[in-house]
């Protein structure tokens, strides 16, 4: 179901009910560009600047973030902070590795991806079968 | 009698039908029949195997007071039936395991990392530069994930082709046929199995695939995104690229020629549906009721 970003088009409303999906991925930016770890009441101190936003919420989408383990908790007097298991850029780097790893014939299909790889030469024949086909049925 | 006969069935269905039907060019015109004929093909050759298994150990010990070489004939063949079975309920097992903690994890990093793009709820554009689109399956959790670098490679009558091809993918859950042959595959030991099932599965979902996407933007801007995203591949990439290369080029010759086939896909059907319910008359009710005389 689309409740939000789906009829946004610059002026609409306010979104008022943001996803927690799209809520987990702002909270881990705001984790990502602090210096150090954040408790609960600081990133929603954080959020709740811009947005209309429950206390509890954030402590819900923390404790996704943390069962997911992109981020770790640690115990500061009563309170816990939160730091991101993994920078910004290991997890791209474990994103792009697993996107591109050339898929062994035992791997599982996990991703589908739309075209193979292929050799420069092999790549120039895709070129001239292109402008064949592109030829045979005009503009 | 039976166990002969299943047992020179499930030979021919596991070694000479598949190499035969691999290097058949018909299927390459009615994908979706070819899908379903080396499904009944895997299902077939199963069902033989573990049939002659049955049956001949049913076979040994229908004599009045079997000897102990029979009884323990009977055992062994009995013992390494189950073993069969419980190899591939394992593997199935494994294979979907395995799979679903990759997805899922390669999810989580998407929605991580990747922006969602305005107009298409499950489209994900990923900030790098190498240019490449693939999608991840999943019941209501599919993503399909394009990189800026193919973003800027492909105009947007293009990006709607790579969409209606991925879109395809995940409606029709192509991923659960290749995680089958894939599991199926993982069953038998070195030796015994063969990749062309697995291969050719693989080939055909792309070509349903690219059918559906022609259907819905045509040959052309589906025949650019393809050489656009499998030409630009990073030369580290290229080593294992071998099959990756003809399946392409074949993709894209397939794209220049008209759209048929309709013989072949009967022909396929009438065929899976001869290979599963033939032998399964002549062999299986002969087993079955040989079953039932045993334990009455």
């Amino acid at each position: 179901m689309c409740t939000t970003d789906c009829s946004y088009d610059g002026n609409v409303v306010r979104q008022p009910m943001p996803r927690l999906g799209d809520l987990e991925r702002e909270v881990m930016d705001r984790l990502w560009d602090a210096d150090g770890p954040r408790t609960v009441r600081e990133v929603y101190d954080d959020l709740v600047a811009e947005r209309d936003l429950a206390y509890t919420t954030v402590m819900t989408v923390l404790d996704r973030l943390a069962g997911k383990r992109m981020v770790t908790r640690t115990r500061d007097g009563r309170a816990y902070r939160y730091s991101p298991t993994h920078s910004r850029a290991e997890l791209t780097a474990e994103l792009m590795h697993e996107a591109l790893s050339v898929e062994r014939l035992d791997r599982t299909a996990a991703l589908i991806h739309f075209a193979g790889r292929v050799t420069p030469e092999e790549a120039a024949a895709l070129q001239e079968a292109l402008a064949r086909l592109q030829r045979e049925n005009g503009p | 009698m039976t166990p002969a006969l299943l047992a020179v069935l499930g030979l021919l269905l596991a070694g000479p039908a598949p190499a035969l039907l691999g290097r058949a060019t018909w299927p390459l015109r009615a994908p979706r029949a070819g899908v379903v004929l080396w499904q009944a093909l895997a299902l077939a050759a199963v069902l033989a195997i573990v049939g002659t298994g049955i049956s001949a150990s049913l076979w040994l010990i229908q004599v009045e007071d079997p000897s102990w070489w029979r009884i323990l004939g009977h055992s062994a063949l009995m013992a390494l039936t189950l073993v069969v079975l419980v190899r591939l309920a394992w593997s199935t097992a494994r294979v979907a395991r395995v799979t679903r903690a990759r997805r899922r994890r390669h999810r989580e990093l998407v929605d991580m990392l990747a922006d969602r793009s305005g107009t298409e709820p499950e489209l994900r554009i990923l900030a790098a530069p190498t240019p490449m689109a693939y999608c991840l399956p999943g019941v209501r959790k599919n993503r399909v994930v394009v990189s800026r670098g193919a973003m800027r490679q492909l105009d947007p009558a293009e990006v709607a082709a790579v969409l209606a091809h991925e879109h395809a993918h995940v409606r029709a859950r192509h991923d659960l046929v290749l995680e089958s042959f894939a599991a199926l595959h993982a069953a038998f030991p070195r030796g015994t199995r063969s990749e062309v099932p697995l291969r050719q599965s693989q080939l055909l979902v792309e070509l349903l695939a690219d059918d559906a996407a022609r259907a819905r933007t045509g040959a052309l801007p589906l025949a650019r995104a393809l050489v656009a995203l499998a030409g630009q591949t990073p030369p580290a990439a290229a080593l294992a690229a071998g099959a990756d290369a003809s399946t392409t080029r074949l993709r894209l010759e397939r794209l220049a020629t008209p759209r048929g086939g309709r013989c072949a896909a009967v022909c396929a059907y009438v065929a899976a549906a001869a290979i599963l319910v033939v032998p399964t008359l002549f062999a299986g009710i002969p087993v079955l009721t040989q079953m039932w005389a045993t334990l009455r």
